[in-house]
């Protein structure tokens, strides 16, 4: 019986100019949002390949400056020798840590136009590289980008609307809807029906333009990591609709005009994407504010200028806590690597419990977002696209993680050198260690994707059973 | 006449259950958004307060050192926010908040808030500058969507045209009823952001912010008459009601939600900005080797040696009568301010351009020209970011310059063994910071202004034109 309502329905709808002129509109939104997604990938990617080229040109010219001192040559300058362990772990030597666009990133931009994505590490603190953000126009910051995750999450919906916000009640005002009931058809069969058009029609728009769109942008379909991220893509765009779907069936359902049905979906859209949001940000920060970054340069300079003045017992004490890096060697109460070291260490030591504060309060805040999201299917949908995608605040944790690691292997490589003065030959340079990116494991993402699609799942069923058992009560009188 | 129409739609809005409803639910989340931003504001002007005394303090309390040490040690400057902020955070969260004054380099502002943020900020933040451009409109398409639409659906149209209602009167008449009805919203609202603005200045005068929120409200007051006419306009013409509630919906998410992004990557795609890294790398090279590639550190010091030599006509560089180093130092410090000034300049010249498409879009979707405007008179635009940001600028040139002077006349014959006194760090004045005054900020505006202005009278006119040629049934 469905089938031909359907085939009905979508014979209607294909004469009715509305739908062809949303289904362009959909199809040149999206298109825009993917050339501006891709757009900025490949912005993120003349960048990170601008400084791969500057880190091996610095590494060729500073080997050759070796081989030249090795021959005999003096060096240039003791800021710049690169022969000295200081100048190559903080300068000629360091290296990039690079975040590679994500998998999906140019379906999403999510976060990743507010972090920094790659980081000069030195043996300097981690605060010194760290804040590397890109150049920004923040009035463009504060708009966002117009990316197919802001079709999806913003406008997807206001186009479901449109197609489905009078299904019935324009059939009840034309008296059409009074004749197809005469025949032996259930409400709730017709209604599914024209439901179900609607859907496979947007759906299929969606998705092709999504498959489109990722593999314009270079996204690899053959990998089975692009294909499970594209399926898991795909999979909550196509639950969001759902649930706009449901709703509309809701609404229509409670028996009201074309007029009042536009006008409550047009509040629920409001409420869900913009209210909801907006007002749980306010919450959120309210209950576990974020202190202002003001405290924290100062707290950086304060311990940075206590640790200063207390060099020479700060160094007695490093030396104490670290014996096996002089073994065997005087060591001169005035050596100038030792106490900057010395001072180095105690400053980020006192430090740690300021920078730790705000990154307990940031978390506090994410998992009460984490909890919270699910009052608005739009925020879930914002945190899943960004999780799929590889824009989201966890991937970029995951990578300043990864960082921190190698800031630390960076130091334990150079410390030892630092100290016992080792005079570094050109294939030395060859050996240093090198930042390696590994993807946060697809275990990780697929649990956080699955509870973000199970909890967008759920609002569907509900209103979709509620919107069902309305449609019991309907009454198909003009 | 008029005031007869007026009366009757402001009766019967006050009556309609549904006002009621959103009008309170605007009316709260208004109320939230002032009383929020009143103590983000006050939360905020207090940290700053306190860095700002300290860093000074951390300044004066060096001990005795080389004065280029002092240099790299530095100042640190902190922006301070305005009154009216309260109302509009604009770009705040999205700029740094501070930025470090040290020798030879002009730094970036550091620390944007929304890093400490979660994703769901990217929603927007709930502040009266949200409320007032986005839910307003919207509460007002919802109350005159139906004023002709809906008369004539009811029969009602004829009635009225046949007792001698002319149609312009019918338009005055609706537009005050509404703007009543509105004005009961906007009232206590009014009052109760003018309270806790003079709660939040905590006794300073609030003399400037008063005259900012004045032409503030005068914008908004220009936007809600545009979304005024521009319902009643499209209500005449509509052929239904429901078809009228439709085509304002679209253009209220053509204004709010879609013209922003849009314009912000078209913006970005005719003028498109360098990256981070390309942009520090060619300030390094142009550091090293002049803008030319010609111009190399070395030879810029010879020839100032040979410059200098000359002017006191010594033969040896330890004959001169002042400290070369220091004079060096100051030499290359202009040469770093020179490219800074150019490359800056042209960084913030490419986001002018990229602004300035967002007010001219304002003739096509209004609420840029409003969110500008807005921005603009709370002092949270990029105009005020950036006039804060050269004041700091000239500050540390200031700074700098008189590190370098004191050695250059007071380190003859000494190497960098020299040490200054505590005294010195007396000399340099504490960093003050004036905002601009209302005028300029208002004379950057006239171009959003103007746009509001003629969308109010474009759409009122358009109100009473398409009323005199509605059909009446």
């Amino acid at each position: 019986m469905i089938k031909i309502i359907m085939r009905h329905e979508w014979r209607s709808l294909r004469v009715d100019r509305t739908l062809w002129f949303i289904t362009t509109l959909f199809a040149l939104l999206i298109g825009y949002g993917a050339s501006n997604g891709s757009a900025w990938v490949a912005f993120q990617q003349t960048a990170l390949s601008a400084a791969q080229n500057e880190e091996r040109s610095r590494y060729s010219q500073s080997q050759a400056e070796l081989t030249r001192i090795e021959q005999g040559a003096k060096a240039a300058s003791a800021f710049t020798n690169p022969r000295l362990p200081s100048v190559a772990a903080s300068r000629a030597g360091t290296r990039y840590a690079i975040l590679p666009p994500g998998p999906l990133a140019s379906l999403s931009v999510g976060q990743s136009d507010l972090y920094p994505y790659y980081f000069r590490v030195s043996s300097q603190s981690r605060q010194t590289f760290l804040n590397n953000e890109e150049v920004e126009n923040p009035a463009n910051l504060l708009a966002g980008r117009f990316d197919p995750s802001f079709v999806i999450i913003y406008i997807y919906p206001l186009l479901i609307l449109v197609l489905s916000y009078n299904l019935l009640s324009a059939e009840r005002e034309q008296g059409t809807l009074q004749m197809i009931l005469s025949q032996p058809v259930r409400l709730r069969d017709y209604v599914l029906g024209k439901v179900l058009v609607r859907t496979l029609i947007i759906l299929s728009f969606t998705f092709g333009l999504s498959i489109t769109g990722f593999l314009i942008s270079g996204g690899k379909i053959t990998t089975g990591e692009g294909f499970s991220r594209l399926l898991l893509w795909m999979g909550t765009v196509g639950v969001y609709g759902a649930f706009w779907f449901s709703l509309a069936i809701l609404v229509n359902g409670a028996g009201r005009s074309s007029a009042t049905n536009a006008l409550s979906l047009a509040g629920l859209w409001l409420l869900f994407v913009l209210l909801i949001p907006s007002i749980l940000n306010l919450v959120v920060t309210a209950i576990h504010p974020v202190p202002s970054r003001i405290e924290m340069v100062q707290a950086t300079r304060r311990a940075s200028t206590e640790a200063t003045a207390r060099g020479s017992a700060l160094m007695a004490r490093y030396l104490e806590d670290h014996p096996e890096l002089v073994t065997g060697r005087e060591v001169d109460p005035n050596d100038f690597v030792l106490r900057s070291l010395a001072i180095q260490a105690e400053t980020e030591r006192l430090v740690q419990p300021v920078i730790d504060h705000f990154d307990q309060q940031t978390l506090l805040q994410q998992s009460l977002i984490d909890r919270w999201r699910f009052l608005s299917p739009a925020i879930v949908t914002q945190s899943t696209l960004n999780d799929v995608a590889g824009t989201s605040f966890s991937r970029y944790r995951h990578f300043l993680r990864l960082v921190e690691d190698f800031h630390q292997k960076w130091r334990s490589y150079f410390t030892p050198l630092l100290i016992q003065r080792v005079e570094l030959r050109s294939t030395d340079y060859d050996n240093f260690p090198v930042f390696q990116y590994e993807e946060e494991s697809l275990g990780s993402l697929l649990s956080r994707v699955l509870i973000g699609l199970f909890g967008l799942s759920l609002p569907v069923i509900m209103t979709g059973w509620l919107g069902i058992r309305t449609l019991r009560r309907y009454s198909i009188g003009g | 006449m008029i005031k007869l129409i007026a009366r009757k739609e402001f009766t019967e809005m006050l009556r309609d259950g549904r006002f009621r409803l959103t009008a309170g639910i605007v009316l709260v989340l208004l109320l939230t958004s002032l009383l929020v931003g009143g103590q983000h504001y006050r939360e905020l002007k207090r940290q700053h307060e306190l860095a700002q005394a300290e860093t000074r303090e951390q300044w004066l309390r060096q001990p005795a050192k080389n004065p280029h040490s002092a240099a790299h040690y530095g100042v640190y400057a902190f922006k301070p926010r305005m009154l009216p902020s309260m109302l509009d955070r604009g770009i705040d969260s999205f700029v740094g908040q501070s930025v470090w004054l040290e020798a030879h380099k002009q730094n970036e502002f550091k620390y944007r808030p929304a890093q400490d943020s979660t994703a769901v900020q990217r929603f927007g933040e709930l502040t009266a500058s949200t409320v007032l451009q986005l839910l307003i409109p919207l509460l007002i398409i919802l109350l005159s969507f139906s004023t002709f639409a809906g008369e004539r659906e009811h029969g009602t149209l004829r009635q009225l045209i046949s007792v001698g209602v002319r149609q312009s009167d019918l338009v005055w008449g609706k537009a005050l009823g509404v703007s009543g009805a509105l004005g009961l919203l906007l009232l206590p609202a009014t009052i109760i952001g003018v309270s806790a603005l003079l709660l939040a200045s905590n006794g300073a005068p609030p003399g400037a912010s008063l005259t900012r929120l004045a032409w503030m409200s005068l914008g908004y007051l220009l936007y809600f008459g545009l979304f005024i006419g521009v319902t009643l306009a499209v209500s005449a013409r509509a052929k239904s009601a429901q078809m009228a509630l439709v085509l304002l919906l679209g253009f209220w998410v053509i204004n709010g939600v879609i013209a922003p992004r849009a314009v912000a990557d078209i913006g970005r795609r005719i003028y498109p900005t360098p990256s981070a890294f390309s942009f520090q790398q060619t300030i390094d090279r142009e550091m090293q080797s002049g803008p030319d590639g010609h111009d190399s550190a070395d030879k810029r010091t010879a020839a100032l040696r040979e410059k200098v030599m000359k002017q006191y006509g010594v033969d040896r560089i330890e004959a001169l009568p002042i400290n070369f180093a220091g004079l060096s130092l100051q030499e290359s410090e202009e040469h770093g301010n020179r490219i800074f000034d150019r490359h800056y300049g042209d960084l913030w010249a490419r986001f002018e351009q990229q602004n300035r498409l967002k007010w001219w879009t304002g003739l096509l979707a209004p609420m840029m020209a409003m969110q500008s405007f807005s921005m603009g008179l709370a002092g949270t635009d990029m105009f005020h970011h950036q006039d804060f940001a050269a004041a700091a600028e000239s500050y540390r040139r200031m700074l700098i310059r008189k590190m370098n002077d004191d050695l250059t006349f007071n380190a003859v014959q000494k190497d960098f063994s020299y040490l200054a006194q505590p005294s010195l760090w007396q000399t340099v004045d504490e960093f003050r910071y004036e905002a601009p005054s209302t005028r300029v900020a208002l004379t950057r505006q006239r171009t959003s202004l103007a746009i509001l202005a003629t969308w109010c009278l474009a759409s009122l006119g358009a109100a009473i034109l398409l009323a005199r040629q509605m059909k009446v049934d």
